[in-house]
């Protein structure tokens, strides 16, 4: 199971897809699509646990994080 | 006749403001409980990014050093949602704040991931952002004013 993981007033919000499952993959993809279109900043994290911003929708990915966009405070 | 509709109407009012103080309080508890287990949610995000290093020096001082991946200086993030990130020389001492958060309402253990992924892997475009400020070290006194005539 992979998830996507999108940060938010809860703390954060989990979305579990299985990879293999074409349906859940596309919801996923589209997810991803929608959060970044409105300003959210995707990372995955590789086994080491580095951190790498990522563009794409990558269905390999176990676990991806969506941040909202950086303001000066 | 008065005086008996005086008594009851007061104790119908005393049992009314008694119940409401206990709502309130039942309120204030539920909404207290529901903090602490957002906050509990973001630091148990963050510790899952740390890397093994960070998270060691998280659960000894409640912060942890990051590298930014354009200068390679060291940054210091400290349990905080606001002014929370200082830059630091080789010593370990503050240099300067840089005031940057994500947009909207998140607890303390998201921004603080969300300024360790963004100085490690888009330092330049985070300090662009950013809001720098003097950091006052105790016993370090307030930083000297700066000079025209030596800055030049």
């Amino acid at each position: 199971m992979a998830v996507q993981i999108v940060m938010d007033q809860t703390g954060d919000t989990r979305h579990w897809f299985n990879p293999d499952d074409t349906e859940a993959r596309s919801k996923a993809g589209k997810r991803f699509k929608s959060l970044t279109t409105i300003g959210y900043t995707a990372a995955v994290r590789d086994a080491a646990g580095k951190a790498t911003v990522t563009r794409a929708f990558d269905p390999t990915a176990e676990e991806t994080l969506f941040f909202p966009r950086l303001v000066g405070g | 006749m008065l005086t008996q509709w005086l008594n009851s109407a007061t104790r119908y009012l005393w049992r009314s403001v008694t119940e409401g103080a206990r709502n309130v309080l039942t309120l204030r508890e539920r909404r207290r409980a529901m903090m602490e287990a957002r906050e509990t949610r973001g630091i148990t995000l963050l510790r899952e990014w740390l890397s093994p290093m960070q998270r060691a020096q998280f659960d000894a001082s409640k912060s942890f050093d990051v590298v930014g991946c354009d200068s390679e200086k060291r940054y210091r993030i400290l349990y905080g949602k606001v002014t929370n990130v200082h830059e630091i020389d080789d010593d370990g001492q503050p240099v300067t704040g840089w005031c940057f958060v994500p947009s909207g309402y998140l607890v303390a253990g998201d921004v603080m991931l969300v300024q360790k992924i963004a100085l490690e892997t888009n330092e330049r475009a985070t300090l662009a952002v950013a809001n720098p400020y003097k950091v006052l070290v105790p016993g370090r006194g307030p930083p000297a004013p700066q000079d025209a005539r030596t800055s030049a």
